[in-house]
């Protein structure tokens, strides 16, 4: 059975028993290889397609998914079944596909064309410039490329499609020390052109380097930056607190607060459904509906949730395109960046800390409450100036207090993971280390 | 047809033996497949009502070829005649190097005796049955106080077939079944928001559902939530920590043993690489990895390269004695597999994991570890951790934490977060209760996300690093 006679069949199935049906179809090519000191330790390459059916009746919808084309019936029954257990008074809704798609590039397959040596040398490249020094005792190189070709259609007439992809690679180099000292560096683009290998693997090289002789520091309130790859991580609280979903369920901080001053002045976050360094970027979510710009914080104040069909409904508002999954998810965060460049945010700190690595965000940060409390890993700055490493220590805070303490924000843009944001310089944080 | 036997009727001998031996026709020494057929079901119950309710299938064959210790690893779900042998072929030529000429592969059909015996299919339990079990740990948990403002209850089933065969005889199939309720309970008081978790599972059918009491999980996740809003912020710095049972072993699991993992010990990337037969801990820690427990989360009759799962013992006494060894991990260090190669599905590489770890029991009593503490923190219900194998250094949360003032268990606290470096805890554990038992957890690492058992009995650290906040 062809994936047009799966759909023709799931549809016909649907019109016979007089529900609306939506199936999903995404294929996936799958690239990556890793090596542990210059050895190849992993190598993967594969693909796989996977078809989600949900069926909508009485407001409710069902789900089932395969692998499998031969079956659509039991898929069709399955999905039809699960419905009978939904006993949410939430009414759930298809889109058929008449708004306005912004009209953005898909992944022109450009990582696709490289042969499997071009692939390799990535990571051996990598391997190779973090090995430049003697004092590495242990290195970790990876490159990865992927392409997922998405397709959605229902029956209320919605037929949409896109192709997203791109490569990352990743390099760990660990300096000899009395306590190994580590550092990561990773890289996303769109095209080849874009994955630096010499550069990916000197950056983890230099601060694992710069990271010898690291010691603790006394506990107390510390002016910090959170450099951007670290700032990036700590965002991930914000996209849960601004689900429509969570707010309605009493399980954002942020409920209620539209309108209300949530940080600090100079703070400006968007939504973007595309951003040239992301490889994230959508015309649609995954409801299909169109994915557009908003904005979150203006100037500190808080602007939206972020909706999918449901929420919209439920609060009257128009969906945002932004609906992943069962959930809601942002295309592309994107915090607008500040004039100084990092060395000048180090000067305007003058005295303090930079925070260049946190471990923890998926234990030790809970985004209902805005809590959190990270391992992490630091440089002292003193004089403006860095001065040594700091280890063992942690951060801790409130995820909402600290937005209100962001006094400057740095010129350094960096993208990952659907995350576009710059570092950020806040007045003062929590810091556990000696006593 | 019976799901298990689509497998076999899929993939056949005669079939399975051509796969493996295109593979190494195009090149490498040794090639395995991995057939996986999961019928999995997922419900969300968010205040009392059903939200979500999905059931779904996966099928594909992961192949692997191996030259000495280079691997090749590919995947695909067009599970046509042509494109399997084309993906067979396309891992052969990827190593590169035509080592056999001359092989034959035979398949021996291996009978398993199986350990973890399933009462009840997931299929064979309605939709409607486990949505009741979900609505009364509900009640409970929402009953449980009036400041109690959401209860989230996810249900999760599987029942996964697999066919591992490679090209030194191996042929087995095998059925692990899982059955977890996980219930987030979140409380509010005065504009404060806490949460509480609880998440049992175990290697059973829906039959797990009515083993333990749901109610009793409901009220324990709220008790959490309800405990800790009223918390203050845990104290910052270097203090002296209690750490309770059950769940509490993710400080070993974190701390020790992913770097005990072939993975990271095989190119010496781990800080315990070449410490077999040394002292790495004080005397009274002693801990296994043992994926042999009847029906546990984290066990399976054979690992996912098809080898017979095994009781390892990790410390004894103090003392360095073994490593969690997958097939290439074998390969690689000269030891022979400790049936530790484990993936999420057939989309990853299998490669050593742990499955049920946990630190064995002392001799003190729990109230005795307490009491033996002027100042410090029990830890009394931890949240999930990570570790950087390399380096050792870890960090876990605190989800339930007290002061611990003249021995005696005083306030609450929110908000800790415990880091160290593995190699240095473990040396720092003073006292080790008789009192333990193990929790539920989803491990994460480079074979994906599967489940796994953490445990250990009430432990003393003498110190150890506290994030909290600074009065």
């Amino acid at each position: 059975m062809t994936l047009e006679q799966f759909k023709d069949k799931i549809f016909s199935l649907a019109k016979a028993n007089g529900v609306e049906a939506q199936i999903g179809y995404s294929q996936n090519k799958n690239f990556q290889v890793r090596y542990q000191n210059g050895e190849m330790d992993q190598y993967t390459d594969a693909g796989k397609f996977k078809i989600t059916i949900q069926i909508l009746k009485d407001g409710k919808i069902g789900m089932s998914y395969t692998e499998r084309l031969d079956e659509p019936e039991k898929v069709f029954e399955d999905a039809l079944s699960n419905i009978s257990i939904i006993d949410s008074e939430d009414v759930e809704y298809f889109y058929d596909g008449k708004g306005e798609y912004l009209n953005i590039e898909p992944y022109d397959g450009s990582f696709e064309r490289l042969s499997v040596k071009e692939r390799i040398s990535y990571a051996e490249r990598a391997h190779e410039e973090i090995r430049k020094s003697a004092d590495i005792i242990n290195d970790m190189a990876v490159y990865g490329q992927q392409m997922n070709e998405m397709r959605l259609s229902n029956t209320l007439g919605l037929d949409v499609s896109y192709v997203s992809g791109g490569g990352f690679m990743y390099a760990m180099a660990v300096a000899k020390d009395l306590s190994p000292r580590s550092a990561v560096e990773f890289a996303i683009g769109r095209s080849p052109d874009a994955l630096d290998p010499v550069h990916v693997g000197s950056k983890a090289r230099d601060e694992s380097l710069a990271l010898v002789g690291s010691k603790s520091v006394k506990s107390g309130k510390y002016g910090v930056i959170l450099r951007n790859d670290v700032f990036s991580d700590i965002l991930g609280m914000l996209i849960s607190m601004i689900s429509a979903e969570n707010a309605q369920k009493n399980l954002s901080p942020l409920k209620g607060k539209i309108g209300e001053k949530i940080g600090s002045d100079v703070l400006n976050i968007k939504d973007l459904p595309y951003h040239p360094l992301s490889i994230s970027s959508s015309p649609f979510d995954t409801q299909g509906v169109p994915t557009k710009e908003k904005k979150i914080i203006e100037n500190g104040v808080f602007k939206t949730f972020l909706h999918n069909l449901k929420t919209a409904k439920k609060d009257g508002v128009e969906p945002t395109g932004n609906a992943m999954g069962t959930g809601i998810q942002t295309i592309n965060l994107y915090v607008e960046p500040g004039s100084k460049s990092f060395n000048e945010l180090l000067e305007t700190l003058s005295d303090g800390l930079v925070i260049i690595e946190i471990e923890g965000m998926h234990s030790g940060a809970n985004p209902i409450s805005g809590n959190f409390s990270l391992g992490a890993k630091a440089f002292r700055v003193e004089g403006g100036k860095i001065t040594h490493g700091v280890e063992q220590i942690t951060i801790s805070g409130n995820f909402l207090e600290m937005l209100k303490n962001i006094e400057e924000l740095g010129s350094d843009l960096r993208a990952f993971m659907g995350i576009i944001n710059p570092s950020v310089l806040i007045s003062s944080l929590d810091i556990a280390g000696n006593n | 047809m019976k799901r298990g036997e689509i497998v076999l009727e899929r993939f056949d001998k005669p079939f399975v033996e051509e796969i493996l031996a295109t593979v190494i026709k195009y090149g490498g020494d040794f090639a395995d497949v991995f057939v996986e057929d999961r019928y999995s079901t997922n419900i969300d119950l968010k205040n009392g009502k059903v939200e979500l309710a999905q059931t779904g299938r996966m099928f594909g064959i992961g192949i692997r070829g191996f030259l000495d210790d280079k691997a090749i690893y590919a995947y695909t779900n067009d599970l046509s005649r042509e494109n399997v042998l084309a993906v067979a072929k396309r891992v052969g030529e990827a190593l590169g190097e035509v080592r056999l000429r001359d092989f034959s592969i035979d398949l021996r059909k291996k009978e398993l005796y199986n350990k973890h015996f399933v009462l009840l299919k997931p299929e064979q339990v309605s939709k409607e049955t486990k949505v009741g079990y979900m609505k009364k740990a509900y009640e409970a948990a929402k009953n449980y106080s009036p400041i109690i403002a959401q209860v989230v209850i996810r249900y999760w089933d599987y029942d996964q077939n697999v066919l591992i065969a490679n090209s030194e005889g191996v042929f087995v199939t095998d059925n692990r079944v899982r059955t977890r309720l996980m219930i987030n309970a979140v409380a509010v008081k005065d504009g404060q928001m806490e949460s509480g978790f609880y998440g049992p599972g175990a290697g059973m059918g829906p039959e797990y559902l009515e083993k333990i009491d749901v109610e009793q999980a409901g009220i324990r996740a709220a008790r959490i939530a309800v405990r800790m809003v009223d918390a203050q912020p845990a104290p910052a710095g270097k203090m002296t920590v209690v750490i309770s049972n059950e769940f509490g072993g993710v400080i070993f699991h974190e701390a020790v043993g992913h770097a005990l993992e072939a993975s990271s010990v095989a190119r010496g990337m781990s800080v315990f690489a070449g410490k077999l037969g040394q002292q790495v801990a004080t005397e009274c820690v002693s801990a296994v990895d043992d994926a042999t427990i009847p029906n546990a989360w984290g066990s399976a009759n054979i690992d996912d390269e098809g080898a017979p799962t095994q009781r390892i013992k990790l410390i004894e006494n103090g003392v360095l004695k073994g490593y969690m060894i997958d097939k290439l991990g074998s390969r690689r260090m000269g030891m022979p597999s400790t049936g530790s190669g484990r993936r999420q599905d057939y989309t990853f590489a299998p490669t050593s994991r742990m499955s049920n770890t946990f630190i064995l029991p002392g001799d003190h009593h729990p109230e005795e570890i307490i009491a033996s503490v002027e100042y410090g923190l029990y830890a009394k219900t931890m949240g999930g951790g990570s570790v950087n194998p390399a380096t050792g250094e870890f960090n876990f949360a605190v989800n339930e934490g007290y002061l611990i003032e003249n021995g005696k268990i005083s306030k609450p606290v929110k908000g800790a977060t415990l880091i160290g470096k593995g190699y240095e805890i473990i040396q720092k554990i003073e006292m080790v209760g008789n009192d333990v038992s193990r929790g539920q957890g989803m491990c994460g690492s480079y074979s994906g996300s599967i489940p796994a058992d953490v445990g250990q009995p009430t432990i003393k650290l003498r110190e150890i690093i506290v994030g909290g906040r600074n009065a």
